[in-house]
Formats: structure tokens, sequence, C-alpha cells
């Protein structure tokens, strides 16, 4: 199975994501568009990840 | 809230002849190509999936579980963020092998139609209750916004529209998995108005509502149990099955399916749908918490869901409501559009045409498209009907769980398909009729009956879906290991799979050309439609209709296949396909198709890596070694199929690579054709100067041969042929000029031993002859000898030059440096031409002084001209003119022999110094006269050059020969 490597950093950067922010985004005081502002680093790394490459197709 | 419900039955048929009118527009051409294929509109097209449960549900699920609302944008999300694992794959099969649908998808790969028709019936089952929430959440808002309005009849009223419009959209074209770019748009306007009237109702909720962000914060400070709830981590417990829901049902859900696969735009568009699409869910679900809040402010009595239609009216904006419901409609619109649509050609595919199949003689895409239409009224009315059954108790929330629940029992068969080979229909048939039947039992009896309303949540429906999902996994795995895969299933498992890249082996085909496929298909599908289709697939492949070869018949069959997958389903086709363009040889698996693997290895190459990439580069260079080789190379398998090709083979015959890999050995034209099977055919492993004509002229060629050891085909006594094909035609004239050029010094040899022979009696004769001479004093005696002493000079003369001319042949070193009068060569020269009696008479002309003179070897020269000259006469007419002429033009000495002749071609007068070239007939000419004199001019320190036609105009050619002149003592003191 072929995986390419920028999906398997997707991969790794959102786990670690979910990690470190689930406490921030839960704590008592914090704003409750935190999540979102996480949602959208996600989004922005993911599109790096996609961007269009020389991959060849099966 | 009281709007008049003709107003809003205007605004909801106005808006959906909004959206016919962009899917006819786009139609028509009349929007750019350029846009209609943006992947932005892909992406919007995607939107589709955010029905009434993202539009509606979202707002009540975040009351009840805070942020475990955004579990469902999350699990949709994360199937287009990883991609390449699993919708990338599928895209490609789906796009090769025209699969339009889940159905037909497990249909394909685990090949019986049972698999199709099963995964069609829990679909429908399934997919029956979400339509029905769509159909509730607009009839339950339309009565919203006009409470007097009869609920019944509004959602009658969107059943009749709706249907119209699905009929409308999606059977204007006869075609089977075709893009339909006008549906596309019109999804894409319709997710754009649907995030637009979301967003909008958002920003009021913030700013309508609250005043605007900060004040948003301080009523949030008020309001602890709020606070609570949002941040509560209790919902992590149904959080992880509700993203799992979602994320199934991006690929197992009908809608979903047939935009992501069927109106995909290549793997450009999904890149950038696998980060467009999470950001549009992402910016869909952004406004959910603020109409939520905004609906709770404003005290409203109506159920959570609606609270996106209620907060524009309680706030006294009554636009914002109606934008809202306009949303609301968009999202349920475009959802049942897409879904009748897909699940449509599901039922027709799986359903009837199994059972029933149009006649031949019938209009096959007319019969189909009417069985269509009535099938998407019959979806969308199933739907209506359902609407009733649960009691409006049960939120809407329950009904879509239902719905989701059934769709993430395909899961195990979908990863199946492209991680477990292994896996066979008993194993995914059990396994799916298992989960279902706890899905059935445990969530969709308690729905339909009604019994317990809250059935769900006190039998904990998180723990249902996961036992169901649990029980289907252990009984397609343990299913699937304890039975056999048939070989078909086990060849379709290679397909898929993507780790493998074995292929089904080469097979032949009973139906020979494109005539015979239109004849054979004739019979199932009629003459018309057989060769609409095969004409289509010819197309499709870029193949002639001449085309013969066995590879581009395999090719037709299996785009055929494909083709007609679209049309009526992948089971129908391949019981067409098999039945009626069956395969000469019994195919098998795990045996290869070379050109397959090639062709795949070659596509896959960039991904490969380490030890994958090192055995790939080894294998490109034995390739290239093969294909490089300057000997003809032929590779041929056990059934004569041309395998290889190489470049030297190409040159040689002329016949190209992709003309011949896949033809068979009898295919080819003369003289290959009985070169290659007699070789073949007989028992000797090399056939040595085996000669043939090719384009009138001779070639000679060695040929050799060797059989590739058996390996897998039990049935061959070998695996192959491999030929190699040696051109010796040069060396074979190389050789020819040489015996001749051995023969001619032989003859020179003779004729000089027979001249030294003869001169000893001339000799005596010529003593015998001055003898008389001088002693004798009768006048007629004296006359008598004179003569005979002047015959026998110039038989002397003549001897002498035969002698020279001989010794001129023979391959010495080392040369004369003797001063040599050009005058006297160019006399010896003309006597001896004039021996040749069989030649032509030739009117020889000598122009030249006794200045003439070189420093160099006498008999060479005299051959230098011997050759001129008799180049000339065979270029004369007879009794042609040949003029010798010398001039002394500084230090230099000027030959030059003049022709009147034909001249010398343009295109051939860079080659005549080239050894073997001759224009002569064969026998008559060696092609070592031109290149012998250049050779010796070179030796004596002169240059040689050729000016045809000799003068300009005229014919003719002039042979410039120049040497450095000699000035010194004419006796050389």
């Amino acid at each position: 199975m072929y995986i390419p490597r920028s999906i398997l950093v997707l991969l790794l950067i959102v786990y670690l994501l979910f990690l470190l922010s689930a406490d921030w985004i839960n704590q008592a005081s914090g704003a409750w568009y935190r999540p979102f502002m996480v949602g959208f680093l996600v989004v922005l790394i993911a599109s790096w990840s996609h961007r269009e490459q020389d991959s060849d197709e099966f | 809230m009281n709007f008049e419900i003709t107003t809003i039955i205007t605004l909801g048929s106005g808006y959906l002849a909004l959206l016919f009118g962009i899917a006819f527009v786009t139609e028509r051409g009349w929007i750019p190509i350029k846009i209609v294929r943006h992947p932005i509109v892909y992406v919007l097209s995607l939107g589709v999936f955010a029905s009434v449960w993202a539009y509606y549900t979202s707002v009540g699920n975040a009351q009840r579980d805070g942020y475990g609302y955004l579990a469902s944008f999350i699990g949709i999300s994360l199937a287009f963020l990883f991609s390449p694992l699993l919708l990338r794959p599928l895209l490609e099969l789906t796009r090769t092998y025209q699969l339009s649908s889940l159905a037909d998808l497990m249909a394909f790969r685990y090949r019986t139609p049972w698999a199709g028709t099963l995964t069609t019936l829990v679909i429908l089952i399934a997919v029956t209750p979400l339509i029905a929430l769509q159909i509730r959440a607009v009839s339950d808002t339309a009565y919203l916004l006009s409470p007097e309005s009869a609920q019944g009849l509004l959602a009658i009223g969107f059943c009749v529209v709706i249907t119209l419009f699905s009929i409308l959209f999606g059977t204007s074209r006869k075609t089977g998995r075709t893009q339909y770019d006008g549906l596309v748009m019109a999804i894409a306007f319709e997710s754009l108005v649907k995030l637009i009237a979301f967003l909008a109702v958002g920003v009021f909720a913030i700013y309508g509502a609250f005043g605007n962000l900060d004040e948003l914060d301080f009523w949030l400070q008020d309001q602890p149990e709020l606070l609570a709830s949002l941040k509560n981590t209790d919902y992590f417990s149904s959080f992880h099955v509700m993203a799992l829901l979602f994320f199934t049902a991006a690929i197992a859900m009908p809608h979903m399916f047939y935009v992501t696969f069927n109106e995909n735009n290549g793997q450009r568009a999904l890149s950038f749908a696998s980060w467009g699409l999470p950001l549009y869910f992402l910016l869909l679900s952004l406004p959910v918490l603020p109409i939520l809040w905004a609906g709770l402010q404003s005290g409203s009595n109506v159920p959570v869901e609606y609270f996106p239609v209620v907060i524009g009216a309680a706030y006294d904006m009554p636009l914002i409501s109606m934008l809202a419901y306009l949303g609301g409609l968009s999202a349920a619109s475009g959802l049942i559009i897409v879904i009748t649509l897909a699940l449509s050609n599901m039922c027709l595919n799986h359903l009837i045409l199994p059972i029933y199949q149009p006649k031949a003689n019938e209009d096959i895409y007319r019969w189909l498209l009417w069985k269509r239409r009535l099938l998407i009224t019959a979806i969308i009315w199933m739907g209506f009907f359902f609407h009733y059954l649960p009691s409006q108790q049960i939120s809407i929330e329950v009904i879509g769980i239902v719905a989701f629940t059934a769709c993430l029992q395909f899961i195990p068969g979908i990863v199946a398909i492209l991680y477990w080979p292994m896996a066979n229909k008993k194993g995914f048939l059990w396994g799916l009729a298992t989960g279902v039947l706890i899905w059935f039992l445990f969530l969709m009896l308690p729905l339909l009956s009604d019994a317990d309303p809250l059935a769900l949540t006190s039998i904990n429906w998180r723990e249902i879906t996961a036992f169901s999902l649990i029980g289907n996994c252990i009984i397609f795995v343990a299913v699937s290991i304890l039975s056999t895969s048939s070989d078909e299933e086990r060849s379709s498992a290679d397909i898929c799979t993507l780790d493998t890249i074995k292929r089904r082996k080469r097979s032949g085909l009973v139906a020979k050309s494109t005539d015979d496929f239109v004849k054979s298909l004739s019979k199932p599908l009629g003459e018309k439609t057989a060769t609409r289709e095969v004409d289509r697939a010819l197309k499709d492949l870029d193949i002639e209709e001449k085309d013969r070869r066995p590879y581009a018949m395999q090719q037709l069959r299996g785009r055929l296949e494909a083709n007609l997958s679209g049309l009526l389903g992948p089971s129908i086709a391949r019981e067409i396909i098999d039945g009626y363009l069956p395969y000469s040889i019994v195919s098998q698996h795990g045996s290869s198709d070379l050109n397959v693997i090639e062709n795949r290895i070659e596509a896959y190459r960039s991904n490969l890596s380490g030890m994958a990439a090192d055995l790939d580069n080894l294998r490109r260079y034995h390739r290239q070694i093969l294909l490089d080789l300057p000997l003809g190379v032929c590779s041929l398998s056990s059934d004569n199929e041309i395998i290889m090709w190489n470049r030297a083979m190409e040159q040689f015959t002329n016949l190209n690579y992709p003309d011949v890999v896949g033809s068979q050995v009898i295919d080819l034209s003369e003289p290959w054709l009985s070169l290659i099977t007699n070789f073949i055919d007989d028992d000797a492993l090399h056939s040595y100067k085996y000669a043939f004509e090719l384009d009138s002229q001779k070639k000679t060629v060695n040929l050799h041969k060797a059989l590739i050891e058996k390996t897998t085909d039990p049935d061959s006594a070998h695996d192959g042929v491999i030929i190699l094909l040696e051109d010796i035609t040069e060396t074979e004239i190389l050789e020819a000029g040489l015996t001749h050029s051995e023969r001619l010094a032989s003859i020179g040899r003779l004729a000089a031993g027979v001249a030294h022979e003869i001169g000893n009696p001339i000799t005596g004769i010529a003593c015998l002859a001055q003898t008389i001479r001088d002693e004798y004093e009768d006048e007629e005696l004296l006359n008598l000898a004179s003569q005979v002493i002047e015959q026998t000079e110039r038989t002397s003369t003549i001897l002498q030059s035969l002698v020279n001319f001989a010794h001129a042949g023979t391959n010495k070193t080392h040369y004369e440096r003797e001063i040599v009068c050009i005058s006297e060569c160019m006399a010896q020269a003309q006597t001896l031409v004039s021996l040749d009696r069989k030649s032509k008479e030739l009117n020889l002309r000598i122009e030249c002084g006794p200045e003439a003179r070189v420093l160099g070897d006498s008999q060479r020269l005299l051959q230098v001209l011997i050759n001129l000259i008799s180049n000339a006469r065979d270029a004369s007419q007879a009794n042609g003119e040949v003029l010798l002429q010398t001039q002394v033009i500084g230090e230099i000495v000027e030959i030059a022999v003049v022709d009147q002749g034909i001249g010398i071609p343009k295109a051939i007068k860079d080659r005549v110094f080239d050894p073997f070239f001759t224009t002569k007939q064969a026998g008559e000419g060696t092609g070592l006269g031109l290149s012998l004199v250049f050779s010796i001019v070179e030796d004596l320190g002169g240059d040689i050059d050729i000016i045809s036609p000799a003068k300009e105009g005229a014919g003719g050619t002039r042979v410039l020969l120049r040497f450095p002149c000699y000035h010194g003592d004419p006796a050389g003191t």
C-alpha cells in the first residue's frame, strides 16, 4: 500500500494538535470559537499536504 | 410568524426552478466549461452531504452534546482529509470500471449479483428515513412559518414539486455513466445558498440578537449551565461512533458516492476537495452555537432543531427566517434530487434488470429512461409515506441516526475491497446480513413500531451500533477465512487490492474483430445498440475499427464491459460480456499479462521506494538492454502471441512495437510470417544465412531461438519462445565482394604468369625476325620481318601492361617512388581498356603534354585511370567520347576524366566512394572500384573530386584528380 508522505505528516500533525489543544479548548474561560481555530489550522495544513504533485495515478 | 402559504410555495417553487435553470444553462454550454469543471464547483457540489441533518439537527445536537455536534462534521472531513487512504483508490476503481454506485462496486469486487442486490436493498431501506427526514423538515419549517397551512398538504406539495424536478434533472439524458455538469452546477449553487443562508443567520444571531461578540460573551458568562454543557466531556462516549458513522457515509451514502466518484473531474479535483470540503463544513458548523444561543435567548418554544428558522422572526427580522427556510429547503431538495437519481440507478441495475431485461428489438436507452423515472417517483413517495410512520415525538436526529447506522454496515466490505484480498462474497454477504439484522431489530423496528419513542436513548443507540458493526466484522472475517474464494473473486480482488500488481492471464477471445463484437452483442442488445456501444468503446480507446490485434480486442472487451456496467450495472454487464464475448482460452488467476504489469509498474513507479525501487531500477535496466540490443529480439507466448519486439526488430522489419505487441504471429505480414513460423516449427535452435526478399532487395539473417522455461501454466510445454534475429545482409555483401576481389586477384596473377610465359616465345620470335632483317636482303622478306618485329613489340607492350596491372592489385604496403609520366600512363590505360572486347566501343581522347609528371607508383596510377575510364565507359552511350585531359597548374597536376554519360544522381553522390556501393546490376560490379581509386589517390598524396553534371545544364561526369607536380629532371638524375 502506498501512502504519500505528506498525508502521514498530516495524520501526525492532526493527532498532535488534538492532544495539545484538547485542554486549551476546554478551559473554562476560553472563547467558544477555539475549536474552530484549530479546525482552520488543520485545513491549512491539509491544503499544503494535498497540494498538486506529480504523483502517479493507478 | 405568519407568512402567507402562497409566498412560501412561490419561493420554494421559484427556487427549484432557478436550480433547474442553472442546470439547463450549464448543459447548453452557456457557462464556460472552465467554471463548470472548476474544483471549487466540485467541492460545493459535495456540500450536498450537508442536508437537513447538518442544517437543523446540528443545532439540537449542540444543545445536548456541546462540542459533540462537531462529530458529524469531523467524520466526513476526516474521510476527505485522508482521501489517499480510501477515496482516491476507490475513485480510480470506479472510473476505470465505470462503477456508478456502491452496489456496482460491491457486485464488481465480490463477483456476485447478490452483493449488488443486498447492498441496494439495505441502502434503500436506510435512505428512506433520510428522505423522510428531509420531507419532514421542509414541511415542519413551512408550517412554522405559516401555522395556518395544513402540514400534510405542505409535505405532499413539496413531494410533487421535488419529484417533477428530480425527473427533469436526472433523466433528461439517455446515457449511463457520464458526467452531468448541469446537475453538478445546480447542486453546487444550492450548497452555496445553504452556506450563505446559514452564515447569514449566524451573523444575525450574534449581531441581531446579542449586539456583538462581546455582548454574546457577557451573556454566556451569565449562563454557566450552557458553558458547562458546551465544554463537558460526556459526549466523548458517542463522539467517536458519530464520527465513524459520518466517515462511512462519505462513501456509502448513495448521494455522496454519486457526487464524489461519478461527477469527479480527476485526481486534482479530489485533492482540492480533500481540504476544500473540510473547510466548507467548518464554515457551516461555525454559526451553529450562536444560532442555538440566540434561539435560547429568544425564549422560543419550537424544537431546538428549527431555531435557524425561528430566530429571525423572534427578533423581528422575518427576512432572516425566510432566508433560513430557503437554506433548509436547499439542503433538503439537493439531497433528495441526488439521492433519488443515484438510488434509481442502483434499483434499476440491481433489483429490476437481474429479473427483467428489455428485449433486443426494443430501444434499450428509452426503456431504461422510463424505468428510472418511475423509480425516482417511487423512492420519493416511499420517503413521503415513511415520514408519517414515526411519531412526531421522535426527533429528526433519531431518524437520521437510524439511516446513517445502516450505512455503517458497509465499512468492512469497503475497507476489504482495498486492503484485504482474502475477503470473499460469502463473508461479505453473511457479515452484512448480520449487521443489518441487528440494526433492523434494535433500531429500525422500534422506529417503525413507535412502541418506545425513546428506545434509542434507553437502549443506547451507540452500543447497538457498535454491536452491529462488531458482529458484521467478526462474521465477515470468519466466513471469508473459512470459505474458499472462486478464481473470479481472486482475480477481482487482485484488481481492487492496492498491494498487488498481478493480473489475469493473457487470454484469446473468440471474437477476432470489431465486426465479430457487433455480431455477438447484437443478440442481447440489438444491432443498433451493439453498434453504438462498440463504436463508443472504440472511440474511448482510440482503436481503429480494422484493428484485429488480440491485445486491442481484449482492451475493447474490457471497455465494453465497463461501459455496459455504467448503463446496466456490473452484474448484467458481466453476464452479457461473459456470455457473448467469451475467451477462447480459459483465464487463470495468478498468472500474468506482461503488458498490463509493465504499464502498471510504469504508472506506479514514482511511488516505489527502498528495495522495491531498486528492483524496479534493475528491471528497467534489463529491459533497456533488451530494447537497445543491436540484435532483433522478439518473444512469443506459448500461444504464439507477440510479447516483446525490440527496437532493432522495429528498424529491421519496419513494424512498430505498438502495432505488433499483442498480435498473434499469424497476424504478421510477409515475409516475417514465413520467417518466424518456419523457424518456430523447425527443431533446430539456430538457422544461419536465411535469405529472403524484402522490397525487392535480398536480405540475409541468422536466427536463434530459446524456449522460455515453463513456470506456471500446466497446459503448455513451455512459457514461450525468444527469437533473436541477426541481420547479416551487409556482411554477406562484404564477403561476396571480398570473394570477387580474391577471384580477380587470382585472375590477375594468372594473367601475369601467362604474360610471362608468352613473353619468352615472343622474344624468340622477335629475335628471329631481327635475324632475318639483318641477314637477308630480299625486300619482301625484310618487309615481312619488319612487320613481325613491329607486332612482337606491340604484343610485348600489351603483355607488359598486363603484368603491371596484375602487380598493382597485390596487397603491398610499400609503394614505388618513381617519376611517372602521365601521358605514358594514359596510353597504357587506353591499351588495356581496349582489350575488353565485351564492353562497349569507346572513343577515348587523350590531351596530355609530356611535362605532366608526378612522383609516385606508376602501376597504381594506371589502375586509377583504368577504373575511372571503365566507369566512364559504363556510364556512356556506345561510341561515346571520354576525354582524358591533363593540365599543369603551378605545382599541381590536374587530371580530368570527362564523360558525357548519364551523370551521378545527387542522392548518391556522397556514397560513391563507399566500399561495395554500386548502382550496377548484381554481378556486374563489386562496388569497390571508386573506393579503391579514392584509397590509391590518398596514398599517392593527391585528392579526388567528382563534378556531376560535368557542365551546367548538361549530363556527364567530370572526375578531377590532383597530384603534386614533379618539375625535376625527366630521367630522375
